[in-house]
């Protein structure tokens, strides 16, 4: 069969052709590209999120078993009870039962009485000072409730400084400062050099911790002069001290 | 579409002219092709509108519910906002409980000192008194015996010749050790009142 031979194609009318053009047009996007929405899938009776929040508090609070800080805890209260006379001094804990103070504070004793923040009562067993600085070491029959750490190096000059005792015998008070030098001994009572500070100290905080920022001690009340400037023994100074087994002698009693 | 379209159209073409034969196909078959082509094409649009009639009320539906949740979670929202105001509050007014604690368990730990403090002071005080009283009472006693010891001396000495010489400085000597013991006793008094 020749092309002259093929019947012509069949021809429809024009309306009829654009009719169904029009269709074919209005068929096509919604096949042809997919838009045909899909079935709502079922709703559920609840939604949860999928990223848990994680707290986040605002402050961080005082998170000790009582509402009191490391510092306060720590903190012990010294009664010296001499023959003819009473004093008071302050005192922190570095283990369980054991606690470090001036030697001043405990010196000319016949009796010393313990304290805790929270007003209990603490039995001495002994207590021993050294001579190579002012300062004491006492064992106590009960358990205290915190021991801080001590800090690994001393502190610098512009470092803070937070001291926690009781001065004049008051209340438990905690005072800040920085540090603001170095020094020889003023007293002449201990070995090396000491540190001096301008945190507010009296008369019955020595012994008092000073703590750094990050609550380790970094010294220990001695002495204050007229001037308002605090002094301390050193960190180094006490690692020293408490290392050496044969620096510290027991304290005589006055009676 | 209109390349899955054509042939069919075409096809539909190619099958009335081989029933009618070469040349042009009848009217009568177009007619019939065209309103089966639009026939199909009717179909699948009413298909279309059915489902789409079907798929809106379900979306509608779902729309509804969704709303519905969402009502409720921003219920359960403000009234789980409402309980953290309350628990903020609560702590808010806990901590400051806590504050004032610290502060009165601190105070009575002070004021327990405090007495502490004044319980040993009026302990030595009362030591001291007793070492005071017990001193002023040797003294006393000394003296008392000095004292008698001399009267009797004294009597002694009024009658002299009667007694051994010997026997009386040696009595005298007696009462001269009483009496330095209550000086003794006397300086220890005194003593004790500078402490």
């Amino acid at each position: 069969m020749t092309s002259s031979d093929r019947p012509a194609p069949p021809r429809t009318a024009p309306v009829v052709r654009l009719l169904m053009a029009t269709l074919l047009m209005a068929l096509m996007p919604l096949a042809g590209c997919g838009v045909v929405p899909d079935l709502p899938a079922p709703v559920p009776t609840d939604v949860t999120g999928t990223a848990r929040p994680e707290p986040a508090p605002t402050a961080t609070g005082n998170l000790s078993p009582d509402g009191f800080g490391q510092a306060q805890r720590m903190t012990v209260r010294i009664r010296n009870i001499g023959c003819s006379s009473l004093s008071t001094g302050s005192g922190f804990a570095i283990d369980a039962r054991t606690l470090i103070t001036n030697r001043h504070v405990v010196a000319d004793s016949a009796h010393l009485q313990l304290s805790t923040y929270d007003g209990r009562d603490v039995g001495v067993t002994a207590a021993s000072t050294a001579s190579l600085a002012d300062l004491a070491v006492v064992r106590t029959a009960e358990r205290l409730p915190a021991a801080p750490t001590l800090a690994d190096h001393d502190p610098t000059v512009g470092d803070p400084v937070t001291v926690v005792g009781y001065p004049l015998g008051g209340r438990l008070t905690v005072t800040s400062g920085r540090v603001t030098g170095r020094t020889t001994d003023p007293l002449h009572q201990s070995l090396g050099e000491v540190l001096i500070t301008d945190a507010p100290v009296e008369p019955g905080s020595s012994g008092s911790a000073a703590l750094d920022a990050q609550g380790r001690v970094i010294g220990v009340v001695y002495a204050k002069d007229s001037t308002g400037e605090s002094f301390l023994v050193p960190v180094s100074t006490v690692r020293t001290v408490l290392a050496d087994a044969n620096a510290f002698t027991p304290v005589p009693s006055c009676s | 579409m209109p390349t899955a379209a054509r042939p069919v159209v075409s096809e539909l073409m190619f099958a009335g002219s081989s029933d009618a034969g070469p040349g042009v196909p009848p009217r009568r078959h177009r007619v019939s092709r065209t309103v089966g082509a639009l026939t199909v094409t009717l179909v699948l649009l009413l298909g279309l509108s059915g489902y789409l009639v079907v798929a809106t009320h379900a979306h509608e539906r779902a729309s509804v519910e969704w709303h519905a949740l969402a009502v409720r979670k921003a219920d359960e929202l403000a009234t789980t906002q409402q309980d953290l105001d309350g628990a903020t509050n609560e702590l808010t007014a806990v901590r400051e409980q806590l504050a004032t604690a610290t502060s009165r368990i601190t105070e009575l730990a002070n004021e327990k000192a405090q007495i502490g403090d004044e319980v040993a002071t009026q302990q030595q005080l009362a030591d001291y008194q007793k070492r005071i009283g017990a001193a002023a009472a040797t003294v006393a006693s000394a003296l008392n015996r000095c004292v008698t010891a001399q009267q009797t001396l004294i009597g002694y000495l009024r009658d002299a010749a009667s007694y051994n010489s010997t026997d009386l400085a040696r009595y005298s000597s007696d009462v001269d050790g009483l009496c330095r013991s209550a000086q003794d006793a006397n300086t220890s008094l005194q003593t004790e009142l500078t402490r």
